[in-house]
């Protein structure tokens, strides 16, 4: 028993999930408490100990089902002459081609040891920064799809060795034993595919659900795409984002005006009174420590936004309004910080000064694997716990690596990472977008094309 | 781990009567984990949509166990002032005033300055004492002689730093007070904590707490729930409006009906004294279930099919 939950652990583990040996201990402790026989009870408990959150869960369910239900059944001790089969299987497997080293795992995961595979299929959508580096380089920029390629092309492998080896063995095993292994070996060969084929995508993003309807505040107006703007209806658009601007900074002065006159503070009062011989004579104040959110935003300005560019730029130049502590950034394949420019220019005369400045590469092909490295080392200073990182762009970084653990980096150290896309969702796993990637890394990820959804997201911002 | 006296359940089964005692349906996995969490004294971290029961999941341990329920609401700037204990300066300054006269008695038998400050030293301790301490929800969870389920609600509305705060808390499940020394935990109450994913919680506190996600309930869970908390309502009534709901949840909508506002539609209408759902019954009862305008907009659009007609 105990071995087989460690050996669960070690499953658990190698798709990803942490598991600290604390939370072992706890549920082989727990487990002895239940009745073990009842499966229900059984996966509550292993459940409740490993996945801490709901995306968690989910993958927990998942794991648990292959590990319990699909790998379990019928190679499992029941049958003993099927398994020393299965064994001499892997081996023949592992022998036939040895150049291959995707083979090793698969031939673990067809005879119920699935540890190598997963971790193999794990790494492959968190790749480690050194191959991240080399992913760096022209033409090895297909990065994510390359590993994956050749994990498939040796689980293609595995069919025709499959026949080979049956050939071969086919006076030492009787005719039955292997129909039976060969259908099994194929019915986990698809459970390995399909494993492959939709490990990366995106997990649930949890019980926050995203909101599926946005206020209709601006009429026609605001259920306009930026992108199909006429000339006057720039116009109309800059100045209600102005309006939209001017109230969010009134309500968010409200806010912050209720708050600096504080309640009085009876504990500090009377403190400050056994000075005076309890005669309160100085009134003291609680005053709130003001929870200083800072905001980083992240845009992107290269060809493939460019006709959503002026309006993202003007969302950020309204954000650096509303907010006190902004930093902003534009990038094509390097950030540049443009903070000073909104600090001292109008907004039309800022943006003129950001589309013409010569510090922008613009002429370079989007790259936001190269924007995260080089923001990382050049910017990772201004992000803490209290900095709310905004990245706005369609996340089409032209097949080069999309550098997934920086952005799980900068999430670590940020209060949260929030996505804004000014491409509707449908289109967001199409093409060179790596959104799939990005996604289960963000806090939150949303369309933003019209006014009417930018609205809302200020609106939650704020609040 | 050795198999000693279990506290407060026997078994799984034990924990799903007493929850169910309390007017709490639950499933396996709710009674399992509660289970688990009495016997290895562990925090449970409820999560899930708002409005599916996790406060009142605490609630009926509670009750069912015939526990005190201590409840900490949590919201941003939380300290443990609010949280743990906080002395109760009037109160000391009224016993100060109302003393003066007997510091004179107290004082008569010092020859030296030093002397009389010797004995009001002596006496000093009679102001930091349990009689001035005025203890919170958390205090009042480990100092309290019988057994306790302390709910804390929405933990992820506090501050970092607070949370920092809890987990030591709860590892330890004790508390010192400078003036007067550490309080250990007479009994380690059942500790329920709750969250709407607003944040991301520390590792170390979900380390250190059981999970339970608990979602919306299936059709035959909620007809239960429904039939156990409204009791005028007839079978065939209960059955269309839990798979009425099923199909609203399915909707887009802006915010999800919960098992909170199932009830009321089904308080609304035994007061509307509606036998059988048809499309003009929900669309009379609609502001029960919807709280957006958009909400709303949509259910109408699609009645028929909401009904099942």
């Amino acid at each position: 028993m105990e071995a087989m939950v460690l050996k669960f652990v070690d499953a658990v583990r190698a798709a990803g999930l942490r598991v600290s040996t604390v939370e072992v201990m706890d549920c082989l402790n727990h487990l002895s408490l239940v009745d073990v026989l009842d499966e229900g009870q059984f996966a509550t408990v292993l459940r409740s100990s490993f996945a801490k959150s709901y995306p968690e869960r989910l993958r927990f369910d998942q794991l648990y089902h292959l590990f319990f239900h699909e790998l379990r059944e019928r190679l499992e001790p029941t049958s003993e002459p099927l398994a020393d089969h299965a064994e001499a299987l892997r081996q023949a497997l592992v022998d036939a081609e040895p150049e291959r080293a995707e083979l090793g795992p698969i031939a673990d995961f067809l005879v119920a040891r699935p540890e190598a595979y997963l971790r193999l299929i794990t790494n492959l959508s968190n790749p480690e920064p050194a191959q991240a580096a080399m992913g760096d380089q022209f033409g090895a920029g297909l990065s994510g799809i390359g590993p994956r390629l050749s994990v498939l092309m040796a689980l293609d492998r595995v069919s025709p060795l499959l026949k080979a080896f049956l050939e071969e063995n086919r006076h030492q095993i009787p005719y039955d034993l292997r129909r039976a292994l060969e259908d099994e070996i194929r019915r986990r060969l698809s459970t390995a595919r399909r494993l492959l084929l939709r490990v990366d995508q995106p997990l649930g993003r949890g019980p926050v659900e995203p909101r599926a309807a946005v206020a209709d505040v601006y009429g026609d107006l605001g259920n306009t795409p930026f992108a199909n703007l006429s000339p006057r209806e720039m116009r109309r658009m800059s100045d209600t984002i102005a309006t939209l601007v001017r109230k969010l900074r009134d309500s968010a002065s409200r806010r912050f005006a209720a708050r600096a006159r504080g309640v009085p503070d009876l504990r500090g009062t009377l403190r400050a009174a056994m000075r005076t011989q309890g005669t309160p004579i100085v009134l003291k104040f609680r005053h709130k420590p003001q929870r200083k959110a800072r905001i980083l935003a992240l845009c992107d300005v290269s060809s493939s936004v460019w006709s959503y560019a002026r309006f993202t730029l003007t969302m950020l130049y309204a954000l650096q309004d509303c907010f006190g502590r902004v930093r902003s950034f534009v990038f094509v394949d390097e950030p540049v910080e443009v903070t000073h420019h909104f600090d001292d220019h109008e907004v039309a005369q800022a943006l003129q000064l950001v589309l013409k400045s010569p510090e922008i590469t613009f002429e370079a092909s989007t790259d936001y694997g190269r924007m995260l490295r080089l923001f990382e080392s050049r910017h990772m200073d201004a992000v803490d716990k209290k900095t709310t990182v905004i990245i706005i762009g369609d996340g089409r970084t032209n097949y080069r690596d999309p550098a997934p653990t920086v952005l799980a980096e900068i999430r670590s150290h940020a209060r949260r990472v929030l996505w804004l896309n000014p491409e509707s969702s449908p289109f967001w796993h199409t093409g060179d977008s790596e959104m799939r990637t990005y996604e289960p890394l963000c806090n939150e990820v949303r369309p933003c094309q019209n006014l009417n959804q930018l609205a809302a997201f200020f609106h939650e911002l704020v609040l | 781990m050795t198999k000693g006296p279990l506290k407060h359940f026997q078994d799984v089964d034990d924990a799903r009567r007493t929850l169910e005692s309390a007017g709490y349906v639950c499933t396996p996995d709710i009674a399992t984990v509660v289970f688990l969490a009495a016997a290895g004294d562990k925090p449970i971290l409820v999560e899930g949509p708002a409005g599916v029961g996790k406060t009142e999941l605490a609630k009926a341990m509670a009750t069912g166990l015939g526990y005190e329920l201590i409840r900490l609401q949590c919201y941003e700037g939380l300290d443990e002032a609010k949280a743990l204990y906080e002395w109760e300066y009037a109160k000391q300054l009224l016993y100060m005033q109302m003393v003066r006269e007997n510091v004179n008695d107290l004082l008569a038998g010092a020859d030296s300055l030093a002397d009389a400050v010797d004995l009001i030293a002596a006496q000093a301790d009679v102001f930091f004492s349990d009689r001035f301490l005025l203890p919170r929800p958390l205090l009042q969870a480990i100092l309290s002689p019988t057994p306790v389920v302390l709910l804390v609600d929405e933990v992820d509305k506090s501050d970092p730093e607070f949370e920092a705060f809890l987990l030591e808390l709860l590892s330890d499940f004790q508390v010192t007070i400078p003036e007067l020394g550490t309080r250990r935990a007479v009994g380690v109450p059942l500790v329920v904590l709750t969250s709407n994913a607003f944040r991301d919680l520390s590792d170390a506190l979900k380390r250190r707490c059981l999970h339970l996600y608990i979602d919306y309930p299936e059709a035959d869970v909620e007809r239960e729930i429904v039939r156990r908390q409204v009791p005028g309502l007839s079978e065939a009534l209960a059955r269309q409006m839990t798979s009425a709901m099923a199909r609203i949840r399915r909707l887009e909508l802006k915010k999800r009906p919960s098992i909170a506002e199932t009830l009321d539609w089904a308080r609304a209408l035994i007061n509307l004294q509606i036998e059988s759902l048809s499309p003009e019954a929900v669309l009379a009862t609609l502001s029960v279930i919807c709280k957006y305008r958009e909400d709303s907009d949509l259910v109408r659009k699609d009645l028929n099919g909401v009904v099942n007609l």
